[in-house]
């Protein structure tokens, strides 16, 4: 049963700080991303009604420290962490505070640097127990290797993706990974191998990062829009994992792949639409095996389809339905904290049609979808109105 | 002093008992929805029903795999092979396990028999040998 929202919500303002591995401190960044979400919001910080910080790595209650930065004006500060897609829960925290009337403008923030993350795991700190030490890197492998026997997937579709996602972040200025060439499949597939059959180049850009989105009301919206297009958030859905066939519970990465797909049917229910009527999708690509799967999870094409789609450039920026138009977590990067974030200011750019060389033309509706270690997906659908 | 070997973590796994060669995975069993899990859970994810306490087969099939090009698990070093192979494999009962595998990967494909076995890991305060669990293929 999909969640609701009781009036409708809107994303008047947006900010990041530069994905990057250049050591620059987390609290910087996001103030970098706060600032510039307020700005393009064109409101102050005594507006925002409830903040929720995103932030994995700086212990307890490190989010609510950041917001002291911004002003001590007394609002709720929340905490959120829900590992990869701690942006995303953030932001849906964000949403659900306006639309169920709690406050009129929320602000989701997150901020991290995977590089002074801990360890994960039970191990952690203590003696290895082999049986949960297993890294995204490995779990994601077999969902290739799975795939390569099942449908017959070759390495060079995988690289085709992350090659597709790295040309993407060649014009994102926010991008940790902005290649000074047209990325190849063959520099791809040529790349360190980290996990069969997954290259350096295939993996997620680990870095620091900041993100910041500001919704509000409909009655703030329209005030503080200034005539540009108003971005309403039209699907905000969470979940966790259902038992499937073969589930795993320890070692797992995250949930089985119905759960993207039982989050999406909850997000076109709320949004009142489907997966055609969607003009661009940002994903949890942090390995290309990822996406090709979510191309079918969420219903832009049938089940074994997804080689096809990847084959025609249909997921390419000029194809039908571009994925990860700013360089997805392959190339624009995924510290944790503000990776969910990120798809949510690259769609709104995109829907305000203010993404530049990157602009899907005639964008109206995008969808971001987030999956994170526990497990957790969380889907937005973002709309032009 | 002899040496004995000790489970890192008894609630997940047995070694060897009288003549068994393997030692043995210990999960749960829900006789209402007839659904076998590992690890133990506390009670039927599925249904909310009791669960039972059961000794897990100790060969399945592998399901899938890859080869981790990483040095060390943890504390271990695998500087030798250049990584390490991980696995998931499918017990008669219906459970997927995720694991590390032993051997090479000419040892592994999607369908090969695989038999747990055990792994060591180090030692304990008082000198006993601390192993975990892997599986190999079973020839």
């Amino acid at each position: 049963m999909p969640s609701k929202l009781a009036r409708d919500v809107y994303v008047i303002g947006v900010g990041m700080h530069a994905f990057n591995n250049n050591g620059v401190a987390a609290a910087l960044m996001a103030d970098v991303a706060g600032v510039n979400a307020l700005d393009d919001a064109g409101i102050e910080f005594p507006e925002v009604g409830a903040l929720f910080n995103g932030h994995l790595g700086g212990g307890m209650g490190a989010g609510v420290h950041i917001a002291k930065e911004f002003g001590l004006t007394g609002i709720p500060v929340t905490h959120v962490e829900n590992a990869s897609a701690t942006g995303s829960c953030a932001f849906g925290e964000a949403v659900h505070a306006v639309g169920g009337g709690r406050v009129e403008v929320a602000m989701a923030l997150g901020f991290d640097d995977m590089n002074k993350l801990g360890g994960i795991g039970r191990s952690r700190g203590k003696r290895v127990g082999a049986e949960d030490v297993m890294l995204p890197a490995a779990f994601f492998a077999m969902w290739a290797t799975r795939r390569m026997h099942e449908v017959g997937t070759t390495a060079e579709t995988f690289a085709a993706i992350a090659a597709k996602n790295w040309n993407h972040a060649r014009e994102n200025p926010y991008a940790q990974r902005r290649a000074d060439h047209d990325v190849t499949i063959d520099e791809v597939l040529a790349s360190t191998m980290i996990s069969y059959p997954h290259t350096s180049m295939m993996a997620c850009a680990s870095g620091g990062g900041a993100a910041a989105a500001i919704v509000a009301s409909k009655e703030v919206a329209e005030r503080v829009c200034n005539g540009r297009p108003m971005i309403r958030v039209t699907a905000s859905q969470q979940r966790s994992e259902t038992y499937t066939e073969g589930h795993v519970f320890l070692g797992a990465v995250i949930g089985p792949a119905q759960m993207t797909r039982d989050t999406a049917a909850d997000a076109y229910e709320q949004a009142g639409l489907g997966p055609d009527d969607l003009d661009l999708v940002q994903i949890h690509d942090a390995f290309p095996v990822e996406e090709l799967v979510y191309y079918e999870l969420l219903g832009i094409c049938g089940d074994g389809d997804g080689d096809r789609l990847v084959a025609e450039g249909a997921t390419s920026l000029g194809g039908r339905i571009p994925f990860s138009t700013d360089g997805g977590l392959t190339a624009r990067g995924h510290p944790g904290g503000p990776t969910g974030l990120a798809q949510i200011h690259e769609t709104t750019l995109q829907l305000r049609h203010e993404a530049g060389v990157r602009q899907v033309e005639d964008a109206s509706t995008g969808l971001c979808h987030m999956a994170g270690a526990g497990s957790v997906c969380v889907v937005h659908v973002l709309q032009r109105t | 002093m002899t040496s004995t070997m000790v489970p890192t973590d008894p609630r997940l796994f047995r070694l060897p008992e009288g003549d068994e060669t393997r030692p043995h995975l210990l999960g749960s069993y829900a006789p209402e929805s007839e659904l076998y899990f590992w690890p133990r859970r506390l009670r039927c994810p599925v249904t909310r029903t009791a669960v039972h306490d059961v000794v897990l087969s100790a060969q399945g099939v592998l399901f899938a795999w890859t080869f981790l090009h990483v040095p060390r698990m943890g504390n271990i070093s695998f500087g030798d092979t250049g990584g390490y192979g991980v696995g998931q494999i499918d017990l008669p009962e219906g459970v997927r396990v995720q694991t590390p595998l032993l051997g090479t990967t000419d040892d592994w494909q999607i369908g090969t028999a695989m038999g747990l076995t055990t792994f060591p890991v180090g030692q304990d305060d008082d000198g006993n040998e601390l192993v975990t669990f892997r599986f190999e293929a079973v020839r």
